[in-house]
């Protein structure tokens, strides 16, 4: 269903007005997050994650309290950041608003970093991170980062390598980590080539090259209405030193790869069709 | 019952200070390297002097009176005065009070710094703790003396032990008696913001931070403390507290405009577009220090006199 921008779902602020969050007087937490303010962005959202019609199972593992959500990263622009959360807020019970860890070049953006902020975002630092799971939020991340949004439609439900940063988190604060596969999102914008010299041009980390760029033009980077499947799975616990040496941490984050790899893989068995 | 020397006396945070020191009924010798107006009941009470911090008069304060307490608030702000001058009355002149507190084995010296030498970056997280690095002077050098001040009473914490040093970095103080850059700014009808960008924003009133002041002074705690008011807001936020209009300035723009409507030094315009919101755990720890003052009440009585004016 399509709505203006800046009306307000219905469902989002009831959702939103049930959120355990700590804000001042003022209606803000110290990073600038506004539940009020958040709402009407949070309803845009809400069309973003209808137009993928997604599918959620398994939501009832997520935890309450400090979490944080680990899925697959794909599609070029971050909707599958955006339906993940949304789902958290409109299909979990009680809702969740994961707070989201955003790259370290948004901040210098003008008016995009103000909008999502509002909305719960904060800078991915891992001393960010730290307080806000230690204030009991869940977080979502994902730890292919860029290189997982950026990658090419021939490498499609293949992770790549994890960051090590979540696990020593989920280590230091003794958070669980609910692994999450996103069925779809690898499909939603297609790139068959990263144009680096662009990306470095606009100062981005990736620039996608639609093969329907010839044909559509800058429509070629509209999302196709694929159908979004949602896999949550069961808290993984960690234990062990958080400043334990690389590989010892590697190990641990080989495991919760392995197992978003394993439900990508079962999700996509599963699917029947990518548009229904 | 104890004799303080308050350096910066010419100002309203010292004043204010010296209120709260003589109404306890301590003795307050007020020192500052400008002139003074005659001080009115019940600030009368204050002897002061004027001399430069780095010249050898200031000495003589010493030789005359038995200082057992030194609250040293006057830095000079980044407008005021030359580089040269800054560095010679803010850094060396420091350094010479630091010399003549463990000279004369004063007990106690507590130096007001600033939250601006962290610097407004957009790779900041938040809250910022006091042990962390100073990035403002990586694109600002000429806030340096603001940053060698505040190292330098940092490491006096370890060298003088015989003299416990506190240092206090307090966020944007603001309030009816004081004219700092963020407090003009709040008085104005419109005021500007950076298009695209509201940072989240804290202040802290004259009498919470004088209170933290007469709190730490009367302790023997060494450290680095950051002083905040109670609620951050985005700056926009802040500018509809102040009861003012704002305008948007493009952040292309910013540097050549805000600067000149705001009067600000360049360092500042960054503390419009990205946050610098500090944590205050440890002061609150060490001396059980809590802002009274609500943030409305903060901004209202800041720009109350202003607007008076403008009706």
């Amino acid at each position: 269903m399509l709505r203006l921008p800046g009306t307000v779902d219905p469902e989002v602020a009831r959702a939103v007005d049930s959120l355990p969050i700590a804000v001042n007087e003022f209606g803000y937490d110290a990073w600038g997050f506004s539940p009020e303010r958040a709402k009407p962005l949070l309803s845009v959202a809400k069309t973003i994650y209808d137009y993928f019609r997604p599918e959620v199972f398994g939501i009832e593992h997520l935890p309450q309290g400090r979490v944080l959500i680990v899925p697959n990263h794909a599609g070029q622009i971050a909707f599958d950041g955006i339906v993940v959360a949304m789902a958290c807020l409109l299909k979990a019970n009680p809702p969740c608003w994961p707070r989201a860890m955003v790259e370290r070049f948004l901040p210098r953006q003008p008016f995009l970093f103000e909008w999502i902020k509002r909305s719960g975002a904060v800078l991915g630092d891992p001393i960010n991170c730290r307080n806000l799971l230690q204030a009991d939020n869940a977080i979502l991340v994902f730890p292919e980062g860029a290189r997982g949004s950026g990658k090419t439609w021939d490498h499609r439900y293949r992770l790549v390598d994890f960051g090590r940063g979540f696990m020593r988190l989920a280590l230091q604060t003794d958070t669980p980590i609910v692994p999450v596969a996103v069925i779809g999102s690898e499909e939603s914008i297609v790139s068959v080539h990263d144009s680096k010299l662009i990306a470095k041009l606009i100062r981005a980390p990736y620039f996608p090259v639609s093969p329907l760029l010839p044909v559509l033009g800058p429509l070629a980077y509209a999302p196709l209405p694929v159908k979004f499947r949602l896999h949550f799975g069961e808290p993984m616990r960690f234990t062990g030193p958080f400043d334990d040496e690389d590989s010892a941490i590697d190990a641990k984050v080989s495991v919760v790869r392995d197992r978003v790899q394993a439900m990508i893989d079962d999700g996509l068995a599963q699917r029947k069709s990518v548009f229904f | 019952m104890a004799r303080y020397l308050v350096t910066g006396i010419a100002g309203g945070l010292s004043q204010r200070v010296s209120l709260r020191l003589l109404s306890q009924g301590h003795e307050v010798i007020g020192v500052d390297y400008r002139e003074t107006p005659p001080l009115a009941p019940p600030l009368d009470g204050v002897r002061v002097v004027r001399a430069s911090y780095n010249k050898t008069a200031i000495e003589d304060v010493f030789r005359h009176h038995a200082i057992d307490r030194i609250l040293h608030l006057g830095r000079i702000g980044n407008l005021r005065e030359s580089v040269g001058k800054r560095f010679d009355l803010n850094v060396v002149g420091s350094q010479k009070i630091m010399e003549l507190a463990a000279k004369y084995r004063v007990q106690r010296m507590v130096v007001h710094s600033t939250f601006h030498i962290y610097g407004a970056h957009p790779s900041n997280h938040t809250p910022i703790l006091e042990d962390e690095p100073l990035r403002s002077g990586t694109e600002f050098p000429e806030i340096a003396d603001a940053i060698q001040l505040d190292n330098m009473a940092s490491t006096w914490v370890w060298k003088y032990r015989e003299v416990p040093v506190a240092v206090l970095r307090p966020t944007n103080v603001i309030g009816p008696n004081i004219h700092n850059t963020m407090s003009k700014a709040l008085r104005m009808p419109t005021i500007p913001h950076v298009a695209g960008f509201d940072p989240m924003t804290q202040f802290v009133h004259e009498d919470d931070l004088a209170d933290a002041i007469v709190l730490v002074a009367a302790s023997d705690a060494p450290g680095v403390y950051n002083v905040a008011g109670p609620s951050s807001v985005p700056w926009t936020k802040a500018i509809e507290l102040a009861g003012a209009r704002t305008i948007p300035v493009p952040a292309m723009l910013a540097s050549v405009l805000v600067r000149p409507l705001l009067s600000l030094p360049a360092y500042l315009v960054n503390f419009f577009k990205h946050p610098c919101v500090i944590g205050t755990h440890a002061i609150e720890r060490e001396f059980g220090f809590k802002p009274k003052v609500p943030l409305r009440d903060a901004i209202a009585s800041t720009v109350r006199e202003a607007r008076e004016a403008r009706q």
